[in-house]
């Protein structure tokens, strides 16, 4: 995103209704039959949705960031783990006639693309109180001022147009036909019990609501940059003529969604970087690096991530596959030529945020 | 049943049928014959009260599926004015017991055996008592302690009578009123879940399917069935304590936060619905504890119900949508879900979305599940009458009404977003 000079003078100071403020579009995007935020200039380019005073803004947050000699948050793209099923794998099954995985995979990404809405009911505590240094002028003072409600706009969609999650869902209806949706598709989501450890504090000197604040920015962060391996998959699958029916529709849906999602991946990693170049109040009185802080967070985050989200992806498709492929003329044999096409891959050992770790950039 | 009780049942009725009539269409009558508009307003809203006493008072008379009608028309705020709702909610949980020796001779005649063979301890007082059963606790002559539901003597019967006086009623009053309320559907409906609250073998079955659902999850319990002392008219189940869902008080002494028992009976709810299809479809506060360590109890699988496919996933996307403020995602979910306008015009289904989407516009809306979100959704609906509702949608959104009250109760709200995702 920080793509060139960003004036010195540029503004820092933006109200709600400029950062949720859309170009205006020479023609709307229309997924299927469903409208869609985003639209294209008069050259056939697409914009994304509220990006007109939103991505200047992000820049000129990152550019004031650099001048104060602070490093952005980067994470490791190394640490991302291959989609299960891989794109070669999924299109295996689709050419053998088992389409439920994939329809279901595709499904349930729809969904949790929904779910980044939760973003908007994020209660974004007293900075002001909470942190020593100022932060006028930085994306920390338009979390709750725009930045959120923007984020799960883009997700979910918001009055008569669609979002993210209705883009997916139209990328996968041009592709298999408007498929049947498997039954057991929110039982996938929903039947697992919750693996996150409730009630439990990750930064137990910091105010409550300043710690909540940090986790779910770090864990979405991360989520967000991690998404990128879903976007390559969806791109790959999608754009495949003998899975897709619609190679080219289908998977510029998902190419357009990868583009809105970068002001996500940009205003969370520079409002974190924010955090790490001040100091926070501690509950007890006394003050914390913020760098101690976040560091500590997205650590904890990428090392379950790159160890759970590989097995809970395996363990989710292969709960269903040997009942899917049983449609297939030979199910033993598909089963193991799906086996020879898994990607290898171990986590890396670091993740680059280990405590006292000079992590960033 | 008597030749004699079931006259005097049916004269019960239509003496209740006829006060009602006279009550709605005698003044109607003579307004019109002088020229007058007809009533509204506040002289509408004493005569919905004065009937919804009447209804309420003939219920506690008969008992029976009067009590059940009534409970059903105290849920359906789409239809009924909110007098009948509010009135009739007291038969949710304030039936008075019938006397032991007749439900003794119950359990005795469906066991086969003397009380004394089975248990070794059986109290007189019931714990609860309902429509159609009471139930009593009691210990099984191994020790083990039950809950015992006994259906009370005749009930079958006084079902079938009440059910053919009822029915003649509604035929009655969709002749004399040219625009009659769609009662005899209601009626149909009622007659279905009645069957199968009657029938205590589905019941032990419904236990064990939703048992099985949450089989790995501990932080739900449901108490097991007893199969070899079930029957159709006696239910012997595993006897599981717990503070009473609604006792505030009793809950945070507990170390309990009702915000987060909320959030989990709403997850535990949309989870059954949505993701399993089978749900437990009468969740009012009597069925519904939480132990100490915070694992929800429930109770009373009488009425559940198998949902059709793709049913919970088109709830799952009105709700979704509803939450994520996305009109248009709304309206192709009230078409998926079977919700038809007359004229086949989506402009009410638009109408309905607005309402509920505008309520960002006022700074209200949190994500949260409230009481009055279900009965906003059904007064939007009620306003528009050109919309048919589907038989699962009023009996899911019955549910959900009952799990927004205990909020409502508990002064706590859920969040639908996190309920409708891993909880």
């Amino acid at each position: 995103m920080h793509d060139g000079t960003v004036a010195a003078d540029a503004p820092l100071v933006w109200t709600r209704e400029e950062l949720l403020a859309s170009d205006a579009y020479a023609e709307p995007l229309f997924a299927g039959d469903v409208r869609c935020h985003g639209g294209f200039d008069a050259d056939g380019r697409y914009r994304s949705p509220r990006t007109r005073h939103r991505a200047p803004a992000i820049r000129a947050w990152q550019a004031r960031l650099e001048r104060e000699g602070a490093a952005l948050v980067e994470i490791d793209r190394r640490l991302m783990p291959p989609q299960y099923p891989n794109a070669a794998q999924a299109a295996l099954l689709v050419r053998h006639g088992v389409r439920d995985p994939v329809v279901r995979t595709l499904t349930l990404v729809s969904i949790v693309e929904g779910f980044g809405a939760v973003i908007r009911d994020v209660h974004v505590p007293d900075l002001r109180r909470l942190v020593v240094e100022p932060i006028d002028g930085t994306a920390l003072a338009h979390l709750g001022a725009g930045l959120f409600e923007a984020h799960a706009r883009d997700e979910s969609g918001w009055r008569d147009e669609g979002g993210h999650k209705q883009m997916w869902e139209a990328a996968r209806d041009l592709a298999f036909e408007k498929p049947r949706i498997p039954g057991d598709v929110l039982l996938r989501m929903m039947g697992r019990r919750s693996r996150a450890e409730r009630g439990e504090r990750w930064l137990p000197e910091l105010d409550a609501g300043l710690e909540r604040l940090v986790v779910t920015m770090a864990q979405v962060l991360a989520v967000e940059v991690f998404a990128a391996g879903t976007f390559g998959w969806g791109i790959e699958l999608l754009s495949n003529p003998e899975v897709s029916a619609e190679p080219v529709r289908a998977a510029d849906l998902v190419r357009y969604v990868q583009a809105d999602e970068s002001p996500h991946v940009e205003y969370l990693r520079t409002a974190l970087s924010e955090l790490r170049a001040r100091t926070l109040r501690r509950a007890d009185g006394g003050t914390m690096p913020g760098g101690e802080a976040v560091d500590r967070v997205l650590h904890r985050i990428l090392h379950a991530m790159t160890r759970t989200r590989p097995r809970e992806q395996r363990e989710d498709l292969r709960a269903t596959l040997a009942a899917d492929m049983r449609a297939a003329a030979d199910p033993e044999g598909l089963l193991e030529a799906f086996d020879a096409l898994e990607t290898p891959w171990t986590p890396p050992a670091r993740t680059g945020f280990e405590p006292g770790a000079a992590a960033a950039g | 049943m008597t030749p004699w009780t079931r006259l005097r049942r049916t004269a019960r009725v239509a003496r209740a049928a006829a006060a009602l009539f006279a009550l709605y269409k005698l003044p109607a009558w003579w307004r019109r014959a002088r020229g007058l508009p007809p009533r509204s307003g506040r002289a509408l809203d004493a005569t919905h009260e004065r009937a919804a006493r009447i209804l309420l008072a003939c219920a506690l008379d008969l008992r029976g599926v009067l009590i059940k009608t009534c409970q059903a028309v105290a849920t359906r705020s789409d239809q009924f004015p909110p007098a009948f709702v509010e009135r009739l909610k007291q038969l949710h949980d304030a039936v008075p017991p019938k006397p032991f020796p007749l439900i003794r001779g119950v359990v005795e005649r469906e066991l086969g055996r003397p009380l004394g063979e089975v248990f070794a301890r059986f109290d007189e007082a019931p714990l609860a008592s309902a429509s159609l059963a009471q139930v009593h606790a009691a210990r099984l002559r191994d020790g083990r302690e039950v809950a015992v539901k006994v259906q009370y003597p005749d009930i079958e019967s006084i079902v079938r009578v009440d059910i053919r006086n009822l029915r003649r009623a509604c035929r009655v009053y969709e002749r004399l009123d040219p625009k009659p309320l769609e009662l005899l559907p209601l009626l149909d409906e009622l007659v279905t879940h009645t069957g199968y609250e009657l029938d205590f073998l589905r019941e032990a079955e419904s236990a064990e399917r939703v048992r099985s659902l949450f089989a790995e999850d501990d932080r739900v319990v449901v108490p097991a069935p007893f199969r070899e002392w079930c029957t159709r008219r006696v239910l012997v189940m595993e006897r599981v304590g717990g503070i009473k869902i609604t006792d505030k008080a009793a809950l945070v002494a507990a170390g309990l936060d009702p915000a987060e028992v909320v959030q989990h009976l709403m997850h535990v709810w949309v989870r059954m619905i949505m993701a399993e299809g089978f749900f437990q479809a009468d969740p009012h506060p009597g069925n519904l504890f939480v132990t100490p360590e915070g694992r929800l109890v429930l109770l009373d699988f009488g009425l559940s119900k198998a949902l059709p496919e793709g049913f919970g996933l088109g709830l799952f996307e009105l709700m979704f949508s509803m939450m994520t403020l996305n009109e248009a995602a709304m309206l192709r979910a009230f078409e998926q879900l079977g919700f038809r306008t007359k004229t086949g015009d989506p402009s009410t289904f638009l109408l309905v979305a607005r309402r509920m989407t505008s309520r960002s516009d006022s700074g209200r809306f949190e994500g949260e599940f409230t009481e009055e979100m279900t009965d906003e959704l059904f007064e939007a609906i009620r306003q528009n009458p050109v919309v048919r509702v589907p038989t699962d949608f009023v009996l899911v959104g019955r549910a959900f009404g009952l799990l927004s009250g205990i909020a409502h109760t508990l002064g706590a709200r859920a969040n639908v977003l996190r309920a409708l995702g891993s909880g």
